[in-house]
């Protein structure tokens, strides 16, 4: 992933945010709010998806709302493809995301009894 | 249509209902009767009672059934149901299990990429505030049995394809059509073709997928 990349050029971001160990917004126009959607959306809890969608046209438009629900949705596929299928990490995504794991605790999902026998 | 539904881009659309049309139809190692029913065998997981009570991922254990209309063999309803309601406490332990239980490996891929295309069709259906989508008339058609040998070990619980940039994209080359299913479904929702372009920009992009990756606890 390719988030502290995208995002660095705007200064120090908190990306706690990412795992809901920070605030603010990460530095991302609307973070806070694509993050809270993101998790809604992630959890099937479609009553609050219901709130957030009318939210989100109201401050990013039609479009950006869409879109946003389907990153989500595509990112709720392909982990389960991941962790169904007991992939490792390789050298080009670690190098992609080494900074945003190590702020984010994303290592801490993959104990050593994922792959024991 | 729910009131507050959104408009879907034609093209994601056309997607979708091409992923379900798709997985009507005869796959690898599983007919398109039983693709559908992995569907629908994850449509009903998230009310499924014992997926709901039980504290550890262990299909040999034996103390509990399923919520199932018994279109699929017990073992690939667990698959289904864990893979849909836990993802992030699959343990080689739990494949192991899966595997002895009569599960043959590449049928256990094409379940995986099946129940994980349906989940982004579902996820994103209910998302814009539309109901679930119908599913097609099973086509007829026995399996290909196809299953591809170029594939290596590459540390995960199956080979992966031997060419890819990136482990995920060799995750499901066991089966090739398998891949192309879930790819083919995927790739609407990120940058995966030279002329992707979503309305939000690319850290927007990335910080939704980095909190759904959290939220699943996928390490990857």
């Amino acid at each position: 992933m390719a988030l502290r990349e995208s995002v660095q050029a705007k200064g120090k971001p908190d990306l706690g945010i990412v795992t809901g160990l920070g605030d603010g917004d990460a530095g991302v126009p609307h973070g806070e709010f694509l993050v809270t959607l993101a998790d809604a959306v992630a959890r099937w809890q479609w009553h609050d998806v219901a709130t957030l969608r009318e939210a989100g046209i109201d401050l990013m438009g039609t479009e950006a709302t869409s879109d946003a629900i389907l990153v989500a949705s595509g990112f709720n596929g392909i982990t389960r493809v991941a962790d169904a299928i007991g992939i490792r990490l390789d050298s080009r995504t670690a190098n992609a995301s080494v900074d945003l794991r190590a702020t984010v605790g994303i290592d801490a999902f993959a104990p050593a009894e994922k792959w024991a026998s | 249509m729910t009131a507050t539904a959104l408009p879907v881009d034609p093209a994601t659309s056309a997607a979708h209902q091409a992923t379900l049309e798709a997985i009507a139809a005869p796959g690898a190692w599983w007919s398109g009767a039983d693709r559908l029913a992995i569907v629908r065998a994850a449509r009903t997981a998230p009310t499924c009672a014992y997926c709901a009570e039980r504290d550890e991922l262990v299909p040999a254990a034996g103390d509990g059934e399923h919520d199932s209309d018994g279109e699929l063999p017990p073992i690939a309803v667990e698959a289904v149901h864990a893979i849909r309601n836990d993802s992030g406490r699959l343990t080689r332990r739990w494949f192991d299990d899966v595997i002895d239980m009569g599960l043959l490996p590449e049928a256990y891929v094409e379940l995986v990429a099946v129940t994980a295309s349906s989940v982004i069709v579902d996820t994103f259906a209910q998302g814009m505030g539309f109901d679930l989508p119908e599913l097609p008339e099973a086509a007829n058609g026995a399996p290909t049995l196809e299953r591809s040998d170029v594939v290596e070990d590459a540390g995960a619980w199956l080979p992966l394809a031997r060419e890819g940039r990136a482990n995920i994209l060799r995750s499901l080359g066991l089966v090739p059509s398998a891949l192309k299913l879930f790819f083919g479904t995927f790739g609407r929702s990120y940058y995966m073709a030279p002329d992707s372009q979503f309305a939000l920009d690319r850290a927007q992009v990335e910080l939704v997928a980095a909190r759904v990756s959290a939220v699943n606890e996928c390490f990857y």
